[in-house]
């Protein structure tokens, strides 16, 4: 009995503009690494949170993200293979998908479905994922490149933001600082190049201006209808804001998905044709059934307005994040401190930014998708989901699967539960009249 | 002017006739097997027997249970969630929470005055804590499933299941009488692993009175009292509670014929 939706939207100037440049990059990306690989040219394998781009970038040193690849193999239907190659060798079921992935492809000859993954010539890791540190150990001992862990202290007070004017906060940029003065010297041994500290004022220059652009994008979506989806649309902002970190080919896409979207609110052109319920995205979607998971929330008109995802995997930018170019690696220090704490804290403080987004972006619920695979990102989501509910009135849905597990996608269980959710939502609606 | 609910669920299909001043005038229940629009259809054709009506009668049917989709003479789908919801307020207008124990999966649901979800919990995927437990025990005791609840209230001491996999459980249970453990005090164990599972789920949408438990288990006289000691009062049940997510099916039926509210997607407005 459904009806079929057509829709109708004017036409736009600026629309498909982030599609094609998406595509672009990401394939340029694929390139350099399969050209840097094939040239024997050190590549860093890095993190979507505290990858330290700003730096490696000032030495020209091509960056691989293993999790952007590893999600990139499960949206290709691809990830079952190195799932299972990793499991051969020995590897638990129980272990990061995104890390066996890892390890099926390098087990496998590194043929990944959009190029050639390279080796890692150096390794940046932080303690901001408990995984990275042992993941990192096992490239280490398989290619025997140097690797740099950052060790960030964590704030020991109470509450989610560190206090910045805190003789405790002073101790740990000098700290820090120190640990980035350590990987230029690194990253200057393995690229063979100086250090240009105006070339790095001008990568922090280009992150703030990414920065900037980053969250006026988020802030489109408080507009209704919302004119992009966080979680299809967002994904793609997201991995192109990694891999472009700091550089100018990073602000132009920025430049371009802003101008999309402001030409969208302009013609109130939501991502869907009837926007009727707006969503907060807590977790990750399950990459493997990635159409199948936002088509049951796209079946009810639901849209993820916003997404924890798009803030925590982003470094900081959606947080207003400002380097000062008169003292950059200074800067450079505080800022990774400050904006990594809601990620360092995120299991006993993320609802307050939940119930802070909740509100700005008036939600009509939030999605918490807990990853079987992950129970550093999973940990709390159930007490998350009743806070919300009991101290800001915000229902919630609490499903789960996993980054890029098929095994552990359930359809019918999956959907019975989203179903059930808008059924209640509309309850609600109708409830209160509106 | 009649309407029916149907429940197709993992392990068996319910449906009921009901008038328009929500009298039941036919129930019908079937093993769900593997072919779930036949299932539905034989549950509604033996609800519709026990009534002096024919199909054209029907003036609405809302479909609901993980088979809910495959009833292709439903005309609207809503989800057995909101179903159980609105079935235990109508049975018992007191309900606040409900506890669902099914085949598969296991329902927790705070549910406002007039039966609407106000919150939900529901097992993990795996069928812990669910009446597949039950199942598992029947099936390694060579015990029909009716007399497992009567046998557990004989138990004296009952075992500790450790195991929360339904697959494992057999094992366990043979483990148990292996060793020379008396047969309802293993039952018993399985009862219990069961309870407070279900018991912790509701938790979870916090407990608040009156608590209606529905489902099949509900005839289970063992579970009724475990999960009434477990929440510290007595919990509503009775003989319809089996068809509880039918009837709350063919209420929403009845919103559609009546008010025609909801959707194409036969939403519970």
């Amino acid at each position: 009995m459904e009806t079929q939706k057509v829709a109708i939207r004017p036409a736009l100037s600026q629309a498909g503009n982030t599609r094609t440049a998406s595509r672009a990059l990401m394939d340029n990306w694929w390139k350099q690494l399969g050209e840097a690989d094939a040239a024997a040219q050190p590549v860093a394998n890095t993190f979507v949170m505290g990858s330290l781009a700003e730096v490696l970038n000032t030495f020209d040193i091509p960056m691989s993200f293993p999790e952007i690849a590893a999600l990139q193999t499960a949206v290709k239907g691809k990830a079952m293979d190195y799932l299972l190659a990793a499991e051969d060798l020995g590897y638990s079921p129980d272990i990061c998908g995104y890390v066996k992935v890892d390890i099926g492809l390098h087990a496998t000859g590194r043929d990944h479905p959009l190029g050639k993954y390279p080796k890692p010539g150096m390794v940046v890791a932080s303690n901001m994922c408990n995984t990275y540190i042992k993941w990192a150990e096992v490239w280490e001992r398989q290619y025997g490149c140097p690797v740099f862990v950052l060790d960030l202290p964590g704030w020991r007070g109470t509450g989610f933001e560190y206090d910045s004017s805190s003789e405790t906060f002073r101790n740990d940029v000098k700290y820090v600082e120190g640990q980035i003065r350590d990987l230029i010297s690194l990253s200057a041994e393995v690229s063979g190049k100086k250090f240009d500290i105006d070339k790095l004022r001008e990568i922090l220059g280009n992150v703030n201006r990414m920065s900037e652009l980053y969250q006026s994008i988020l802030a489109m979506n408080k507009n209704k209808p919302a004119p992009f989806n966080a979680l299809t649309e967002g994904i793609n902002y997201m991995g192109i804001a990694n891999i472009l970190r700091g550089l100018p080919e990073g602000v132009e896409f920025m430049e371009t998905v802003l101008a999309e979207l402001e030409e969208r609110v302009a013609h109130g052109v939501g991502a869907l044709t009837d926007e009727r319920y707006r969503l907060l995205l807590v977790g990750t979607a399950c990459y493997t059934n990635f159409r199948d998971f936002v088509g049951m929330f796209e079946r009810w008109d639901g849209v993820f307005v916003a997404s924890e995802y798009m803030s925590y995997a982003g470094g900081g930018i959606d947080r207003g994040l400002h380097y000062d170019l008169s003292r950059p690696i200074e800067s450079l220090a505080e800022q990774i401190l400050i904006t990594s704490q809601p990620s360092m804290s995120g299991i006993f403080f993320s609802h307050e930014w939940q119930a802070k987004m909740a509100e700005e972006y008036d939600v009509d619920g939030i999605c918490y998708h807990g990853v079987k695979s992950c129970r550093t990102t999973a940990a709390g989501l159930p007490d998350a989901r009743e806070w919300l509910l009991n101290n800001a009135g915000v229902p919630g849905l609490f499903i789960q699967s996993d980054l890029v597990d098929s095994r552990l996608w359930a359809e019918a269980q999956m959907r019975n539960r989203i179903d059930a959710f808008f059924e209640s939502l509309q309850s609600r609606r109708v409830q209160s009249g509106v | 002017m009649l309407v029916a609910g149907v429940d197709v669920g993992s392990t068996q299909t319910k449906a009921v006739i009901i008038t328009g001043e929500h009298e039941i005038l036919g129930r019908g229940l079937c093993s769900t097997g593997a072919k779930l629009a036949d299932a539905g259809e034989t549950a509604f054709n033996l609800a519709l027997e026990q009534t002096e009506f024919a199909e054209p009668d029907v003036a609405f049917v809302v479909g609901t249970g993980y088979g809910r989709f495959n009833i292709d003479f439903g005309d609207a789908q809503v989800t057995e969630i909101s179903c159980h919801a609105r079935g235990a307020v109508h049975l018992f207008p007191g309900t606040r929470s409900v506890l669902d124990i099914g085949g598969q999966d296991t329902k927790a649901i705070k549910v406002t005055a007039d039966g609407q979800v106000v919150d939900f919990n529901m097992n993990d995927k795996c069928a812990a804590g669910t009446g597949r437990f039950l199942g598992a025990a029947s099936d390694a005791l060579e015990i029909p499933l009716g007399e497992l609840g009567p046998l557990a209230l004989a138990a004296k001491n009952p075992v500790k299941m450790t195991t929360t996999c339904t697959v494992f459980a057999e094992s366990e249970i043979l483990g148990w009488m292996a060793k020379g453990r008396r047969i309802e005090d293993v039952v018993m164990g399985v009862h219990n692993s069961i309870a407070s599972r279900s018991v912790s789920l509701l938790r979870r949408v916090g407990i608040e009175p009156e608590i209606t438990f529905t489902g099949g288990v509900t005839r289970n006289t063992a579970m009724v009292e475990l999960i009434s000691e477990l929440v510290g009062s007595r919990v509503n049940t009775n003989e319809e509670s089996h068809y509880c997510g039918a009837i709350g099916a063919a209420l929403y039926a009845l919103d559609q014929v009546l008010t025609g509210a909801g959707t194409e997607r036969g939403l519970p407005t």
